[in-house]
């Protein structure tokens, strides 16, 4: 008798941690189905999505939004497992960076959101063609565009100054290089910082430049392509005129321009706002000029980063996340705001405020604002497709090598040869 | 008084089904999984393809040829220096006991990506440590940057965060030794380093076996160290089976060809500790 009753006490512990544990489903606890929309964000992102939503309920008075900030890698570890458990546990809204879209459409085709079939397609005029594309699948949108990175060369004004370097002279990558060597001579500092054995930023500019990337449109390798060649020799080029700082990860990078051990740094606008943070001291002391090209005339407009919204495709509150979405990234008010926090809006309806025509005064009063939105309707579609981290990582390496004195051609051919066995597809 | 025979089974319930939720089950599922590949988004059943498809897998091997170097520099002498680190803390000269133990303890309880993040900085090309050896006349070295010393850096940051974890274990050991025999080895005549090689090392070597296992086991899951500092790289010469398991399930969604390389480590670990109580011949 008394042995029944432990083994029924047995079970019955049981099946209450067993409730504890699995049985509260996720929408529960995410939110999805409760009283408010939840989403998951990072850094800058929040208070630009909590002023939003603040703006959004004067109209909506039921609308709540609750944002979870966490870390960028955070995020998708969490959007990872919760995707791979079948879209448990996920809240209805994510941050999704440009680069790593793709990946997850293609690795879960129905997880998010199909925006075009809600709507959005009357909305897509208002983005850059690139942007549509790379959060497009068979002509349909599953991602609200947000920031974009029009890349241009921030650059220390007075170093070039001192070394009589004129940044208006600067057409190509080989003026750039001539100027970086002339700034060394005379200044003594580097022209740029690169982290060349774990990032190959410089060369994903250089391709997208040449509107190709680690595949081309068709979503073939495309790492031995004349282009890839260029955008490698580049690297090779940089490194032997001994011009460059390695910086090993992003903290040395940013302390680098901070502390004026490099002259310059191409790079995505959203550079704007660690440069303004933590070198508030070098006020006055900066400008940006557009990308070189590879030729003279060439193409000089690019970008690097960017991010966008998507939904979950599980959300129970997938119209009411559809509808703030929309407002937020089709809203002139919203995109001014995350200007604010140096987030460049792809949105081109905002290219009008007057935002757009200030000049900024930390960069010496250049409208710096108006080069990046000039640039926006040049920047070439690329084609990330879902491999862009696999290839990622064995750029890098062609990077390494190739600085470290690897031939171009060779070593792009054997990166190249060892992702064709890598991508099983 | 009678005992109720199943009473204790009660007690436990609690601590047997929490080990069973999180850890029995993933155990098994993640067995499943390392047969499974993802085609559109569901998992399908494809037999040994994950396993098969290992053997063809460069950074698979280069991964477990740095796991395995890093193994056989590391482990024996962080082991051995903790032994020394030990021997000289338990010795009844040294004043300010207490301060030292928690001084070499400290590194094992410190935050993981503070401390490499501390080490990132001091490992920079113009970092402290090309500082320092500037001052003495000596060029500076890429820590991070070249292949050969990117491992050093690795093996140096996890020998000063381990160290202090193993030589706690042994001070601990080191207590429970009879004096007796220290006494006796006194009257034979044997100085201090004849001691510890013939009195100490003997006596503690079920303790080493122990710590010597737990490290492999430790190293052979290496993560936290080259995810913070070099990501495995220049190159994937800091590459490990932990690193390389994390990036094919986060980075490229790839859980089931993860698992395989898991399940690997498993059986390495198994093979490892068998031949580790083997060559020792622990007998007690």
């Amino acid at each position: 008798m008394k042995r029944w009753f432990s083994l029924i006490s047995f079970a019955l512990i049981l099946t209450l941690v067993l409730a504890g544990c699995g049985g509260k489903s996720a929408n529960e606890t995410s939110g999805s189905g409760g009283k408010e929309v939840v989403a998951w964000a990072w850094n800058i992102n929040v208070p630009v999505l909590k002023k939003a939503a603040a703006e959004y309920q004067k109209e909506n008075p039921g609308f709540k939004l609750k944002v979870v900030d966490m870390g960028r890698e955070d995020v998708y570890s969490k959007l990872t497992t919760g995707l791979q458990a079948g879209g448990k546990g996920l809240p209805d809204i994510v941050l999704v960076e440009d680069d790593r879209f793709q990946g997850y459409l293609d690795a879960f085709p129905k997880a998010f959101l199909n925006l075009s079939k809600k709507g959005f397609d009357k909305q897509e005029d208002k983005f850059p063609e690139f942007k549509r594309a790379l959060l497009s699948k068979n002509g349909d949108m599953y991602g609200f565009p947000f920031d974009a990175g029009p890349t241009g060369v921030f650059y220390r004004t007075d170093y070039f100054e001192k070394a009589g370097v004129d940044p208006n002279s600067i057409k190509t990558w080989d003026d750039y290089i001539a100027a970086g060597k002339k700034i060394k001579e005379k200044v003594g500092v580097d022209l740029l910082g690169l982290d060349f054995n774990n990032d190959d930023g410089l060369f994903r500019m250089a391709l997208t430049q040449q509107g190709t990337f680690y595949f081309n449109n068709k979503g073939k390798l495309n790492l031995t392509s004349k282009e890839a060649k260029k955008a490698m020799e580049l690297n090779k080029k940089l490194k032997e005129a001994g011009i460059v700082k390695n910086t090993v990860g992003w903290d040395a990078s940013i302390s680098a321009l901070a502390e004026g051990k490099v002259a310059s740094s191409p790079s995505g606008a959203w550079l704007f706002g660690s440069i303004t943070q933590q070198a508030p001291d070098l006020k006055g002391k900066w400008g940006v000029f557009l990308l070189p090209s590879f030729e003279e005339g060439g193409n000089r407009a690019s970008n690097l980063g960017g991010s966008n919204y998507v939904i979950s495709a599980n959300s129970q509150k997938a119209d009411e996340a559809y509808k703030f979405m929309e407002y937020f990234s089709t809203t002139d008010k919203v995109q001014e705001e995350a200007m604010k926090g140096g987030l460049f809006p792809s949105l081109n309806t905002v290219y009008s405020s007057k935002l757009f025509t200030a000049q900024d005064e930390y960069f010496n009063n250049q409208t710096i604002w108006k080069t990046f939105a000039d640039e926006m309707k040049d920047i070439k579609p690329v084609n990330f497709t879902g491999n862009y981290s696999v290839a990622n990582s064995e750029a890098v390496k062609a990077v390494s090598e190739v600085t470290n004195g690897k031939g171009v051609t060779e070593s792009l051919e054997a990166a190249q040869k060892r992702l064709e066995n890598r991508i099983k597809k | 008084m009678k005992t109720n025979k199943s009473l204790p089974y009660l007690f436990i319930a609690p601590a047997l089904l929490l080990f069973t939720l999180f850890t029995i089950y993933p155990i098994f599922s993640s067995f499943f999984l390392s047969f499974q590949s993802m085609e559109g988004g569901k998992y399908e059943f494809t037999g040994l393809s994950n396993y098969t498809r290992l053997f063809g897998d460069d950074i698979f091997w280069k991964a477990l040829g740095n796991t395995g170097v890093i193994l056989i520099v590391q482990v024996p002498v962080m082991i051995l220096l903790a032994l020394v680190l030990a021997n000289a803390l338990n010795s009844q000269l040294l004043k300010l006991k207490g301060f030292f133990r928690v001084s070499f303890f400290l590194p094992a309880v410190t935050s993981l990506v503070a401390y490499s993040i501390l080490f990132s900085i001091i490992l920079q090309d113009e970092g402290i440590m090309n500082t320092i050896l500037g001052f003495f006349g000596i060029d500076a070295i890429q820590w991070l940057g070249d292949p050969f010393w990117a491992k050093v850096s690795i093996i140096v940051a996890m020998t000063w965060r381990w160290t202090g974890y193993n030589m706690v274990i042994f001070l601990a050991a080191l207590q429970s030794l009879s004096r007796e025999v220290y006494e006796a080895a006194d009257l034979d005549g044997a100085n201090r380093i004849q001691k510890f090689f013939h009195v100490t090392v003997p006596q503690l070597k079920p303790v080493i076996l122990f710590a010597t296992i737990l490290s492999t086991i430790g190293t052979l899951q290496l993560f936290d160290e080259p995810f913070n500092l070099t990501k495995g790289g220049p190159a994937d010469s800091t590459m490990t089976l932990g690193l390389y398991i994390y990036q094919n399930g986060f980075e490229y969604f790839d859980f089931g060809y993860a698992s395989a390389i898991a399940y690997v480590v498993v059986l390495l670990v198994g093979i490892l500790t068998f031949f580790q109580f083997k060559f020792t011949g622990d007998k007690s």
